[in-house]
């Protein structure tokens, strides 16, 4: 025998032992679940495809079947695994809720971008190949909303820089700090919606906004905020930033709180002017946190929606359109249901490649500022 | 007896025919039971009953309120006791789909039906959707086979999608009765509510797009001045043509008038969820509704888009070449904005728009234009576009003139689902009949609930006056409702399945277009693919078979 033979009969890292049949009716357990699930969803489709008659009434059957399924799964861990069963069942329930609301929707969408659906058409749902993607490749309005979109993600830049001076005086000692930092958080904590119709709507309002009239006291005659393209794409970073910024404000914040004092006071004492100790120390240090920040702020800022929905509706002539408010027209307007469920899937891969791109040419960045 | 008064108490057109049968049933009523007596009684109860139901709360006093729906569906369920004996529908659960629009709607049916569900045992269970959530859950429900409402309110253009399908449970005769259904407004009568010759709805309002315009503006004598002094054609008034209106809009541009800047007509350029396109048929359809021909929209004979033809074109070059004398915010003012942030609040004078700006106007505290409004229907048009031909034609009998009906109002439906089960069935009806009932009707129209008139009983200018209302007001306002209801070149709504998509995607073009990205026809030439392209998708052939059918083919 070996040493480490003898170590591991020594030290066995095996639970306890767990009785066949116990094993066995675990498995059987999850055997018949799983045939019952199978048969209800199969059962349900084939109704549903009209292929035999059988009234089932909603999908709401196969729910069920799949709420039974899990909770026999989690029944055969422990009867199969014991106390390593046990343990599972810490994780099954996020993983099953995860497979249930997340994994199978984006395979089932899929399934749905791949055929010709209009809620309205006669003939329901029917298989349409690559047509919906073919559609997609000649739409002008999913490019054009596709360029706004690499304007909107370019100013998360500016916001950064923006969240980046306000969370610098927030951090420092100036009178009324904790204030402050409540009053700079409000806006975050209101829907994007109420935002767009108490700014956009009211305060922008052409007509009695006091931003508007203020505009006029300054010398714009016609201060409308959404009529021509170039100003309503930056009235709509303006109340995109109104809401997001303190997000932002909260990241760096905390990045800020987190560098040690020392440094900082150590270049004081040797003589470092405030703009070095930033631009040499603070900003350095912030790196990893202002990436975390700008990364988090792209993926939200890719999903915007509901301000231009509320103030623009994506006009004047798409200048504003977003790719998920072009969505919202094609679901919510035209029951497009194949068509919209394609574009989304085809930005949803669009937006895994391109973070997945950007995320590794932060990677990079970041090693060989290390290294440096 | 006054020809007036005796067309409201019998409710039926003055004909030699008609007038004879009601003689006859009137002196076989009377020879037969000695009912006469009463039923004058009645008639003086039904009279009495109005006027007191009108009188909750009163007309310048103030919102109703809940309590008040309650009492008003309270004093309204004599029609409903006719029918139903107290408990009958003990036991039996109805869900209820409507809207929640501005708390009203399924607000005002909640008190409305409160008194019903004491007096059948039935109980309500509700499902409120906001406008915008309407077509979606709707078109989601019918699609994917879960309709899971036995009532549901909705708009006659989703006719196609509902009663088209089998959807809806057909109207027994006693409801037909309940209701009066010989009283509603000739536009909202068969095709309209009907599917294959089958009566659905329970028609609860009545749409129109009318012409709103500001009295002082067309009576101020510094404008008519101008007018004369720039040598426009004619006197300065009130424009009974579509030429006319756009030439007042650009005559306004630059003019002030009591110290504010003159606008003329109000265009929403921005889209509305597809009922922006109402707007834009407002102008269309004195250009392109030849009264020799029932279509406008799409080509009866293959449901080929009309809507790049050349008096389309024409529409959508009037709101390009007015825009600039709008007000500058305009490419981004939807219908909401023109009708209530503009309109209303003294911005413009001339607007067309559905029957809710005029009875806002004098009772909304949000409006500060008050008197100084009056209505008509939508102006004309000098020549008209003939689609058959191919050529403008100038109609003997003056300028074309087309009112916009424009959604057709809402109606109550029972959903098929009801039928299997009679008791249930009849619960649902009575709901329906109940929250659809003639006298209930007139107090909806008269205060906010987001319905307007439809029925021709709601024509009685003493009854408005009676409520409170100004005569001059009133007068005016039911004159541009019934006058658009019952033109014989009205332009009906074709209630074919997806008709919202189709208007959607115009605005899509049209937005576009207004913001000087394409040429008026090259947007047309757009929406007229995006329609081709949308009516193969739905299947070509069952629309081309219901837009026959709707436009009465």
């Amino acid at each position: 025998m070996t040493q480490s033979a003898a170590t591991f009969q020594t030290f066995p890292s095996r639970p306890p032992m767990v009785p066949e049949s116990q094993r066995l009716a675990g498995r059987l357990l999850v055997l018949v679940a799983s045939i019952v699930l199978i048969g209800v969803f199969v059962a349900q489709a084939l109704a549903a495809a009209d292929i035999f008659a059988l009234d089932l009434g909603t999908w709401r059957l196969s729910l069920y079947a799949y709420l039974a399924w899990a909770v026999a799964l989690g029944v055969a861990q422990v009867l199969m695994r014991g106390e390593a069963g046990y343990k599972a069942l810490f994780l099954l329930p996020a993983l099953l809720f995860t497979i249930a609301l997340v994994i199978f929707p984006t395979i089932f969408g899929l399934y749905i971008a791949f055929s010709e659906w209009n809620l309205s058409s006669f003939e329901g749902q029917k298989f349409n190949g690559l047509d919906n993607l073919r559609t997609l490749i000649h739409d002008p309005y999913f490019w054009n909303a596709l360029l706004n979109m690499t304007f909107y993600v370019v100013s998360v830049f500016f916001q950064y820089a923006l969240a980046f001076g306000l969370a610098l005086l927030l951090n420092a000692d100036i009178r009324a700090r904790k204030f402050f930092r409540v009053a700079f958080l409000l806006p975050f904590m209101l829907s994007p919606v109420a935002v767009s119709w108490m700014i956009g709507k009211s305060l922008m309002e052409f007509r009695f906004g006091p931003l508007a009239a203020l505009m006029r006291h300054l010398g714009w005659d016609n201060p409308a905020f959404f009529a021509t393209p170039w100003i309503a794409r930056f009235s709509i970073i303006a109340l995109d930033a109104w809401v997001w910024i303190p997000f932002m404000i909260i990241m760096l914040l905390a990045g800020l709180q987190a560098i040690p004092k020392d440094i900082q006071e150590a270049a004081k004492v040797d003589g470092a002017s405030t703009w070095s100790t930033f631009w040499q120390i603070t900003f350095p240090l912030m790196l990893p946190v202002s990436v975390t920040t700008i990364i988090l702020r792209i993926i939200f800022q890719l999903k915007l929606a509901d301000i231009v929905i509320n103030t623009t509706s994506g006009g004047p002539g798409g200048a504003t359109d977003t790719i998920s408010s072009f969505i919202f027209r094609e679901y919510r307007d035209r029951s497009n249901v194949g068509y919209g469920t394609m574009v989304a899937e085809v930005y949803l891969v669009l937006i895994i490649v391109f973070m997945t791109v950007l995320l590794n040419a932060v990677g990079r960045f970041m090693r060989r500022e290390a290294a440096l | 007896m006054k020809t007036e008064h005796y067309n409201h108490i019998f409710g039926i057109n003055t004909d030699r025919r008609n007038l004879l049968k009601g003689a006859a049933g009137v002196a076989a009523l009377s020879a037969t039971s000695g009912l006469g007596g009463f039923s004058g009684s009645a008639l003086a109860d039904s009279k009495s009953l109005r006027a007191d139901i009108l009188k909750i709360p009163g007309v310048g006093k103030g919102s109703p309120t809940d309590a008040d729906w309650q009492k008003v569906g309270e004093m309204c369920l004599e029609a409903t006791k006719a029918n139903v004996k107290p408990g009958e529908f003990k036991g039996v659960e109805l869900s209820f789909m409507g809207l929640n629009n501005q708390n009203l709607h399924n607000m005002l049916f909640r008190g409305f039906l409160k008194p019903w569900e004491a007096y059948t045992g039935a109980k309500i269970n509700w499902i409120d959707l906001a406008q915008a959530d309407y077509n979606a859950r709707l078109q989601q429900s019918i699609a994917t086979k879960t309709v899971d409402f036995d009532i549901l309110e909705m708009g006659a253009p989703f006719e196609g999608d509902v009663c088209g399908k089998g959807l809806a449970s057909v109207m027994p005769d006693w409801v037909k009765k309940q209701i009066d259904i010989d009283d509603y407004s000739d536009y909202l009568k068969p095709p309209v509510g009907t599917w294959d010759g089958k009566t659905y709805r329970v028609t609860i309002d009545g749409d129109c797009h009318n012409f709103n315009y500001r009295t002082d503006y067309f009576s101020d004598a510094d404008l008519a001045k101008a007018w004369k002094a720039e040598g426009h054609q004619g006197e300065w008034g009130v424009p009974k043509t579509w030429q006319k209106v756009n030439e007042v809009t650009k005559f306004l541009k630059g003019k002030k008038i009591k110290g504010q800047d003159a606008i003329g007509y109000l265009d929403p350029a921005k889209g509305w969820g597809g009922f922006g396109f109402y707007f834009l048929e407002d102008r269309a359809t004195a250009y392109v509704k030849h009264p020799d021909n029932k279509a406008w929209l799409f080509d009866p004979e293959n449901m080929k888009p009309l809507v790049n033809n050349p008096g389309w074109v024409r529409a959508i070059q009037d709101v390009i070449d007015c825009l600039p004398s709008e007000p500058a915010d305009q490419l981004n003012a939807d219908p909401g904005t023109t009708a209530f942030q503009q309109f209303l609040a003294g911005t413009g004078s001339m607007l067309s728009w559905w029957g809710d700006v005029g009875s806002m106007a004098n009772t909304s505290d949000t409006s500060v234009i008050g008197n100084d409004v009056a209505f008509d229907i939508l102006p004309g048009s000098d020549d008209v576009y003939n689609y058959k031909t191919n050529k403008w034609e100038k109609l003997a009998s003056g300028p074309n003139v087309s009112p916009n009906c424009a959604y057709l109002g809402w109606g109550v439906y029972v959903m098929a689902r009801v039928d299997a089960d009679p008791v249930k069935q009849k619960a649902a009806w009575s709901a329906a009949a109940h929250l659809g009932g003639k006298d209930l009707s007139l107090w909806m129209v008269m205060y906010p609930s987001g319905m307007q008139v439809h029925r021709n009983s709601h024509s009685d200018i003493a009854e408005w006056v009676g409520a409170g209302y100004q005569k001059d007001y009133i007068t005016s306002y039911l004159k541009s409702q019934f006058g658009s209801y019952n033109h014989p070149n009205r332009a009906i709504e074709p209630r074919i399945p997806g008709i919202f998509q189709y208007y959607s995607v115009a605005e899509d073009e049209l937005a576009k277009v207004y913001a000087g990205k394409m040429t008026a026809q090259q947007g047309a030439d757009s929406i007229a693919a995006a329609w081709e392209k949308l009516t193969d998708q739905i299947g070509r052939e069952g629309q081309l078979k219901l837009y026959r059918a709707s436009i009465g083919m």
